[in-house]
């Protein structure tokens, strides 16, 4: 094995957050290395993101954005708790909120192309974000590691030394030497079939921190975005339809009638198709439509502009010149969709309210070990409505910093060798199993049982079936996996061999998580428990590995600032009564 | 059920002096992406054949998915099959095994 000198901050991850934790804590003249499992720039999910930055107007207008300012940060600190379900870790959304306009400010200072929606919103793009961050890196003394999918942490005691990867190229088992580090990989959503969401984001680093002795949080929480194709291939995965019905547009069932303006009060139609609760709105309405067989063949709905007038499309055109968005031309698409087609479309996993548990200085419980961005858990609470950007580039520098001043006059200490050599032994067994379990179709299976019991909808009767299967596949074929390909460069069952580790690790995590939530609330929702219940449920639900069993427990919510309300509300009352605390 | 015929370029630096084809069959589907016939490939066939995917974004952006498809450079995940083709790596790029280059 491969072991590398000593780095004061070690960052798992290069999209926003790793980027942006790497700059603070160089800045703060920490030595710094970053790894990615792909390239920075090219991977995680930041270069996909749409993308805003959000903060209050009021802060807005300070750094001479034209902002409200008659909004504060109290207001917006609010909005995200009461889009939240309450659920939120409340001294998280205070460092939110504190720290968005420094963070767009210095963006603004980086040179980033941005438009200013004047209330709320920085508008850019992920890929000129990532253009921006790892310019910002590059001038500074920050080593970049690409290509290494790191798998395990090191630890002594609850203390963190290190960490353990696969650098996929070469095909070699690496050890990587820390003083702290800062996990910022990103969600879990690879683990679904359908997701919007890049390769590379499986939970690698959800189940390390669980296996280390970290503890997870609200992983029942998945966001669904709607509208998404689901064919032609070239397409699929692709949330364009998803910005366009923000415009216009209706979403029909199979005999083509728009079943949110039929089927739901007109608030709840409004409030869809002109705020961003249009994601867990649409997603959930979509669902029920397919559940009860009036989807399209392969699973969705359909979205549609044909009662749409010409000059109303071509006026939204000049928002995306020759209908191109995200590196992609989208015009024979709109064509086709103007000539009276519909084009199937269903949610996609797409963000991950739960993660890695951290407190407001993105420190976990395990001494050196820090959490930012969607990797971590607690800020959005059951529903994120504003800006995940944001959310990056806060707790990124947040974590940059406390790993930075944690690792000040410290020694680097060695990882323990019985460790290292257990988790080089576990990497490389399948090369030697003779076993009947190959990863390419474990995967499939996995994420089918994704894609069926944790979706939109849940109930207790199909998230009891599938932690019964995935258990199965944790004890029956995870031990039994084997490589066939004796080639260890780019090895594409080894990377599937152990991104299918986690995976299951973490949706086992999900799905008890899931199960224990005996209500609904915001992107969690049960068939068999539909009200949101404040009386009872108002409590985290915290995940943990002891002794490689998974242990569930409930957390007290983190209160500083805004009391949530008592009592039990259904799905759409619970939406109508937001919508009026939120004065929208 | 129609078939294609898929030509792959197939190299391993450390034991290759060369690089080789391999021919597989692989069902059509209307509309298939070259990276929906290397997954066919490497789910059903033939679990070797090594093609950059682990960080993918399937949407274009990325670009690390590169290829040469009948002679032209284009994305797998979004460049569209319709007959037979031959897949090789992107020229003038050192290849690391069969599909995958260094520097993508």
């Amino acid at each position: 094995m491969l072991e590398t000198p000593s780095t004061d901050v070690l960052v798992i991850g290069s999209g926003g957050a790793g980027l942006r934790a790497a700059i603070e804590a160089s800045d703060l003249g920490a030595s710094t290395t970053i790894i990615s499992n792909g390239v920075a720039g090219k991977s995680g999910a930041t270069m996909l993101a749409g993308a805003d930055v959000t903060l209050d107007g009021a802060g807005a207008a300070k750094i001479r954005l034209p902002g409200n300012e008659e909004d504060s940060k109290e207001n917006f600190l609010h909005d995200i708790i009461v889009q939240g379900y309450y659920l939120n870790n409340q001294r998280l959304v205070e460092a939110y909120v504190r720290d968005a306009p420094a963070r767009t400010k210095e963006l603004i200072d980086w040179g980033v192309k941005y438009t200013w929606d004047g209330k709320r919103a920085l508008l850019t793009q992920g890929i000129e974000l990532n253009r921006v961050l790892t310019e910002q890196t590059r001038k500074r003394n920050i080593t970049l590691i690409n290509d290494v999918y790191v798998t395990d942490l090191l630890t002594q005691g609850n203390t963190i030394v290190g960490a353990v990867g696969v650098d996929v190229n070469l095909g070699e088992v690496q050890a990587f030497k820390a003083k702290s580090i800062v996990v910022a990989t990103g969600g879990w959503q690879r683990a679904y079939y359908f997701t919007s969401a890049p390769g590379g984001m499986t939970g690698a680093m959800h189940g390390a921190a669980l296996r280390a002795g970290a503890s997870l949080v609200n992983m029942e929480m998945v966001t669904f975005c709607p509208n998404v194709i689901l064919w032609p291939p070239p397409l699929r995965g692709d949330i364009f339809p998803y910005i366009l019905i923000e415009m216009f547009g209706d979403l029909l069932e199979k005999h083509g009638r728009p079943f949110l303006r039929d089927e739901y009060d007109p608030s709840i139609y409004r409030i869809a198709t002109t705020t961003e609760w249009n994601k867990l709105i649409f997603s959930l309405a979509c669902t029920r439509v397919v559940m009860r067989g009036d989807g399209s063949p392969r699973g969705g709905t359909y979205y549609s502009i044909k009662t749409v007038p010409s000059n109303i499309i071509e006026e939204a055109e000049k928002l995306y010149p020759g209908w191109r968005w995200l590196r992609t031309d989208f015009s024979p698409l709109v064509e086709w969709l103007k000539a009276g087609n519909a084009v199937e479309v269903a949610p996609a996993a797409h963000y991950m309210e739960g993660g890695i548990l951290v407190d407001e200085h993105a420190a976990s419980t395990l001494k050196g070990l820090y959490a930012a961005g969607e990797c971590s858990g607690g800020l959005f609470g059951a529903n994120r409505v504003a800006s995940a950007i944001t959310q990056i580039l806060v707790q990124g520098a947040i974590a940059g910093k406390t790993a930075a001043e944690f690792s000040k006059n410290k020694e680097a200490r060695g990882p323990n060798k019985k460790q290292l050599n257990e988790i080089e032994t576990r990497l490389l067994s399948p090369f030697g199993n003779k076993g009947r379990v190959r990863a390419p179709g474990l995967k499939k299976r996995v994420k089918e049982i994704a894609d069926h019991y944790l979706w939109v909808l849940r109930n207790g009767k199909g998230l009891k079936a599938a932690i019964s299967m995935l258990e199965g596949i944790r004890s029956r074929d995870i031990p039994h996996l084997s490589i066939e390909t004796t080639a260890r460069a780019y090895n594409k069952e080894w990377i599937d061999t152990i991104e299918v580790e986690s995976t299951v690790q973490v949706l086992l995590a999900s799905a008890r998580s899931a199960l224990y939530r005996t209500e609904s609330r915001g992107v969690h929702n049960r068939s068999d428990y539909p009200l949101t219940d404040n009386n009872t449920w108002l409590r985290e639900i915290v995940t943990r590995a002891v002794k490689g069993k998974l242990t569930l427990s409930t957390r007290t919510l983190t209160i500083t600032k805004l009391k949530p309300p008592k009592g039990k509300f259904s799905f759409e009352d619970g939406i109508i009564r937001a919508v009026k605390e939120l004065g929208e | 059920m129609t078939t294609i015929k898929v030509r792959v370029s197939r190299f391993n630096p450390k034991v290759d002096s060369a690089a080789h084809y391999q021919t597989y069959e692989v069902p059509f589907e209307p509309r298939m992406t070259v990276m929906d016939v290397l997954d066919y490939i490497y789910e059903n066939i033939d679990p070797s054949i090594a093609y950059h995917s682990h960080t993918s974004c399937h949407r274009r952006v990325c670009t690390r998915c590169n290829v040469t498809v009948n002679n032209k450079p284009g994305l797998s995940c979004h460049t569209e099959v319709t007959g037979d083709i031959t897949i090789e790596p992107l020229p003038r790029f050192r290849v690391i095994r069969d599909l995958v280059v260094r520097g993508l």
